[in-house]
Parts: C-alpha cells; sequence; structure tokens
C-alpha cells in the first residue's frame, strides 16, 4: 500500500475540444479520489509521465482528465496520438486542493482558472451540485472556454485576453479589480504561476485571509 | 556477532537506525556505528540531494574497504532510487528498500544463520519498529507517520517513501509510555511531513496534545515540519512545559514567487505568521530551517528575499542546501537553472549570515541558568541541550547521561558574535 502504484487504464473516449486540448475518459479501475486531486499519467510503453487534476467527479463510473497538447512535449503528443482501446498508466490520486463537505454547504466560492486549470473545478462542480460559486476563467479566445455548457451561465466568466468572444475582455485580474468580493469567499485558483501570483495579492488588497486561499500551480 | 550500522540523512532514517539497531541488541547481538570488526554492515542511505547519493556511496565503499570480509545490507531512499545502480556496484551487497527496512532483523539474521538474506515477499510494516530508548542517540526518536503527498517540484522524496500513511494513536502513545517507562527523558517526534499527521479523526495538534498530557518527567520535541497545516489548538499548546520552545519549520525559500514553482503550500505571510504567533507566547522560542539556494529562476532579488526572511526571524540555526537535480522532479524540467558558481557563491552568503544569525540567537542563553538534558561527559564537562535546543556545557563530577540537570551554564563553544 505505501509504494505508489501504476495502473493500466483503458481509454473509454477521447472528446476533443480545440485542435490543442483534448479530453481522456478513461475506464475508473477503482481509483479513489477526492475532487480537486491530481494523478500522473502517462503513455503505456513509456517512462514519462505528467500530473493532470482530475476533471470529473469521484461519483462518475469513468475517470477524465482534461489534456492540452505542448508541441515539443514528450508525454502530451502521446497522449494525443491515443485512441479509444488504446490504455494509459495512471499513479494514485494525491493532493490537498479540495474541499471539506462540511463547508461546501453554505460558503461563497470563487474559482479562478487559467487554461485547463479548470479541471479541478469541472470536478468540484460536478461532485458539488448545490456549490455557491463563481467561475472566473481567464483564456486567450472564447473556444477555450471547455464545455462552458456544463456550468451554470450565471456562474461562468470567460475572461478572454486576444477577442472579444468571451464575457469579459482582458485578464482575470482585470475582472478581479473590476468586481470586489466579500472578503469571508473562500478562493481556490488554479493555473500557471504568474496568474496565481497576481491574482493572490488583488485578493488580500480585497481583505480575503490569506487562510480563504488555496492554490493549486499548473506548470 | 557484531553489526554496525552507518545512517545518512534525516532524523526519520536515525530513528530507524537505532529501532533496527536496538532489534539486533535485543537478539543478542553485538551493534556500532563503527563498522571495524563488524561482522556485518548496514548502510541506512539518503538521496534527498545529489550530496547525499554520493555520500552515501561514498560510505558503502569506504566500509567495503576498512572491512572487506563484512556482509554488506543497503537500505533507504537511495536502495529505493537507485536499487540496480547499488546492486551493479556492490554485487555482494543485499538491497533492501524502504519497505522492507523494518524487517531488516530478519534478513541479517537468515543471512548469518543460512547465508542467505530471506527477502521473502513479507509485507512488512512501516511503522513496526520496535520501542528502544538510548541505542545512538539520548534523545528518543518515535515515528509517527511516514510518505508524502505534497510533491514539491525540487523532491524526489515523496518517490523514494511512498504516499502518506499515519501511524494509528494509540501506537503512537503507548511507544512513548515504553520508551519513558525506559526512562527517555526527550521525545522528538519524527516522520517525512508530521504537520500533515492524521489518523482516527486526530491531527497533528491533538496528537501532541495527547503525549503531553501522558505521565512522566520528559520532554517533547517536534522535528521537522512544514508551516502548511497549523491550526488555532496547535498555538494553545505552545509554552506547555513538556512541550520543547524549538520547531524546525523549513522555509525553503522568502520568496512567494519562488515558493509557488516550488509547489509549496504556504506563502512567506503564513510562515511569518506563525513565527509571530508563537513568539508573542514565548519571545525566545528557537525557530531552526531549511533554505534552498540556487532554485531554477532564483534571481539575486529572490535570494535576498530569504536573506531578509532569515534576518527578520532569527533562525537559531539553519541547514542550507544548493538547489540539486532529482530526477522526474517537476523542478528537473523548469527553465533557467542557475549555475553552479552562483549557487556556490548564494550558499556561502546563506551560511554567513546563518552562523551570524546563531550566534545571535545563542548569546542570550550564554552564562545563563538553564535546564540542560545531559548527552554526554568528557574530562568534567557534561554537555547536552538546552529546553531551546542550544548546545550548552558545564562543570560536572557526574558522568551519569541522559538525566536532566538545572545549572548555570556556558553556550558550548561559544565565541562573542
Amino acid at each position: 500500500m505505501q509504494k505508489r502504484r501504476f495502473n493500466l487504464h483503458t481509454i473509454l473516449e477521447k472528446r476533443v475540444l480545440t485542435d490543442s486540448t483534448f479530453v481522456l475518459r478513461l475506464e475508473h479501475n477503482g481509483l479513489e479520489f477526492t475532487a480537486g486531486q491530481h494523478i500522473q499519467v502517462g503513455p503505456p510503453n513509456g517512462i514519462h509521465t505528467r500530473e493532470y487534476s482530475i476533471y470529473s467527479a469521484p461519483t462518475d463510473d469513468f475517470i477524465e482528465i482534461l489534456v492540452r497538447e505542448i508541441e515539443d512535449g514528450v508525454v502530451t503528443p502521446a497522449l494525443k496520438k491515443l485512441e479509444a482501446g488504446d490504455s494509459v498508466v495512471v499513479n494514485d490520486a494525491v493532493g490537498y486542493f479540495t474541499i471539506d463537505k462540511e463547508v461546501a454547504e453554505g460558503k461563497q466560492f470563487l474559482f479562478v482558472a487559467s487554461g485547463t486549470g479548470i479541471s479541478p473545478f469541472h470536478s468540484f462542480v460536478k461532485a458539488f451540485p448545490s456549490l455557491n460559486y463563481t467561475l472566473v476563467h481567464g483564456i486567450r479566445f472564447a473556444e477555450e472556454a471547455y464545455e462552458r455548457h456544463h456550468y451554470e451561465p450565471s456562474r461562468y466568466v470567460a475572461c478572454t485576453s486576444r477577442d472579444e468572444k468571451g464575457d469579459f475582455h482582458g485578464r482575470v485580474t482585470d475582472w478581479l479589480t473590476q468586481n470586489p468580493l466579500n472578503n469571508d469567499t473562500l478562493c481556490y485558483l488554479c493555473g500557471n504561476c504568474d496568474m496565481i501570483h497576481d491574482v493572490y495579492d488583488i485578493l488580500e488588497k480585497q481583505g480575503v485571509s490569506s487562510k480563504n486561499i488555496f492554490t493549486e500551480v499548473y506548470f | 556477532m557484531k553489526v554496525a550500522f552507518k545512517t545518512l540523512g534525516c532524523r526519520l532514517n536515525q530513528y530507524e537506525t537505532d529501532a533496527l539497531a536496538a532489534q539486533f541488541s535485543g537478539n543478542g547481538y553485538e551493534v556500532s556505528e563503527q563498522e571495524e570488526g563488524a561482522d556485518v554492515v548496514v548502510v541506512n542511505t539518503c538521496t534527498v540531494t545529489n550530496q547525499s547519493n554520493q555520500k552515501s556511496r561514498y560510505v558503502i565503499s569506504h566500509a567495503g574497504r576498512i572491512n572487506p570480509g563484512a556482509k554488506m545490507v543497503i537500505t533507504g531512499c537511495m536502495a529505493e532510487s537507485h536499487a540496480e545502480q547499488l546492486q551493479k556496484k556492490f554485487p555482494e551487497a543485499t538491497v533492501i528498500n524502504n519497505k522492507g527496512k523494518s524487517g531488516i532483523f530478519h534478513s541479517v539474521d537468515s543471512l548469518i544463520k543460512t547465508g542467505n538474506a530471506d527477502l521473502s515477499d513479507k509485507d512488512f510494516d512501516l511503522f513496526s519498529y520496535q520501542s528502544f530508548t538510548e541505542m545512538f542517540h539520548t534523545r528518543s526518536l518515535i515515528k509517527i507517520q511516514d510518505g508524502c503527498d505534497n510533491f514539491c517540484t525540487f523532491c524526489i522524496i515523496p518517490f523514494v517513501r511512498g504516499r502518506a500513511i499515519s501511524r494509528p494513536v494509540e501506537q503512537v502513545l503507548q511507544n512513548i509510555r515504553e520508551v519513558v517507562a525506559k526512562g527517555a527523558r526527550e521525545i522528538v517526534l519524527t516522520g517525512v511531513n508530521i504537520s500533515r499527521y492524521e489518523s482516527d479523526g486526530v491531527k497533528f495538534s491533538g496528537l501532541v496534545d495527547k503525549i503531553l498530557n501522558l505521565e512522566g518527567d520528559f520532554r517533547v520535541r517536534i522535528s521537522s515540519i512544514e508551516p502548511d497545516r497549523f491550526d488555532d489548538h496547535f498555538f494553545t499548546l505552545i509554552g506547555h512545559p513538556k512541550l520543547a520552545p524549538h520547531l524546525h519549520l523549513c522555509l525553503q525559500s522568502g520568496s512567494e514567487r519562488i515558493l509557488l514553482q516550488m509547489r509549496r503550500m504556504y506563502t512567506v505571510k503564513d510562515f511569518m505568521e506563525i513565527v509571530d504567533r508563537v513568539r508573542a507566547v514565548d519571545p525566545k522560542f528557537n525557530f531552526t530551517t531549511d533554505v534552498i539556494v540556487g532554485f531554477p529562476g532564483e534571481t539575486e532579488e529572490e535570494f535576498e528575499e530569504t536573506m531578509a526572511v532569515a534576518r527578520k526571524v532569527g533562525f537559531g540555526h539553519m541547514h542550507i542546501f544548493k538547489y540539486s537535480v532529482r530526477q522526474n522532479t517537476r523542478a528537473q524540467r523548469m527553465a533557467d537553472h542557475i549555475p553552479d558558481k552562483v549557487k556556490t557563491e548564494r550558499s556561502k552568503r546563506m551560511h554567513a549570515l546563518a552562523e551570524e544569525l546563531t550566534a545571535n540567537y545563542r548569546a542570550p542563553f550564554d552564562n545563563t541558568e538553564q535546564r540542560i538534558l545531559v548527552e554526554k561527559w568528557s574530562d568534567g564537562v557534561a554537555s547536552g541541550y538546552n529546553d531551546y535546543f542550544v548546545p550548552m556545557q558545564f562543570t560536572s563530577v557526574n558522568k551519569k547521561r541522559n538525566r536532566f540537570e538545572v545549572v548555570q551554564a556556558r553556550v558550548k563553544d561559544f565565541e562573542e558574535a
């Protein structure tokens, strides 16, 4: 039980979202996890894996991850070539970017994501259907608003920096500056380091205690 | 039959070596930390940095040169991460991973009695080490947890120690009752990531509270701890007469950006808040720490931020590591690795600051009355650590070790800053 163990999971389906982004649906294989945790995934015949926050909910009878291809990458181009019926290696779920069941009810949540950093929030929203949240998603183009129909329209804000087809033209930092929040909001930030760094500063200036800010860095 | 133990790395390794040595001793073996004359040499390795690997290899080779006839057993984190390489380099050695470490007595016992190490698939418990006191250390190390799920981007430990697991509360308490009954005066709580302790609904602060309420004349020291899960309950324990006023609180960097890149789960502000809350109760409270210099992308300004935090806290001691690449960690793939020359230069500056801060912290304790746990006696001088983990010494005719003495004492090897 102590040593990390990799298991083979068959791919059930691949959903292509954009030219570079896709969702891999994997067989569940009894993988236990809490919404917000991440796994390491890699092609079956290689030694390399990458970390992915789980996109699906613990109650789903499958596991999903949201993958963006890195052109010169070692793992993602190989994952992109895989199809339903192929396998990937997956290790145990780990991580502390989670929501306590007890606090999920009755609290206001702010989720701030950049790019595929939306994954854990997708899992949260599926895992806690009555969650009172606002999801602010930083992307370049509106087409990167991955599966936005999974979220209540009034709760999802696509902040597009390179086109004006989103809900807000600008960066998530601009949106947050223009939309200050209650300082007892629980704030979850997931995405690149610079976004988290800048958003953290804004939230603290708005009076949010660091105890109420949770981060998951994507690289 | 004599078994020698060579130990590298962390307190957890020290605990595991002490426990194994106690098991051998209890079964009639002579145990030692010197390899001369030993029939078996057990090397408990470390792999946390490149230097740890080099040291581990050196210790194995050196032991083999000094005592070529001894059977060699290699265990620990390097045996986990570099098993094949070690086996290839030392073909006569028996390599045992961390999972099998607690079963080393059975392996070696069968090695001696039958010529073959029993390496069957026995599922040894990570906590199935026996209770002991006064083996190679006066302080009684108690393992409360193993493994880590934090996956800091620089760190190989989750890959070699496995998933986080906590020892059941009652097992910990029973272990402490036993060592206290055997005379232990200082309990040191050890593990890979003890702030994440959680068992039977009891978190770290709850466990410490229960330990402090055990009967006996002992003090509790918390060893290395991450600053990412301190609850209000913990702060209520500060000032408890049995809790040593010292934390080895791992900072790693004083730059918020670097902490994010390291995927540490706290901010500099969080770190300082812990320091301030604790020092509000006890202004002399000793904070020691670990710092990494030259993490990929660390700028001169970010390095200076770490220096500034160190000055602000006034650390009593600092372990300073030059960043070294660990295979398959996220930081290995990061851009802007810092040239070794720059890392060395920053390390020197940090060491100079650390020396200054240590001297500053210790100065007020010199020539004052302190409670000291005597660990050594030599030529009429007894020495050991006070409650604040400051090394002290005093003249004494009493040669007895492992005793508390409240006495006017000097800071050991003290020189005015």
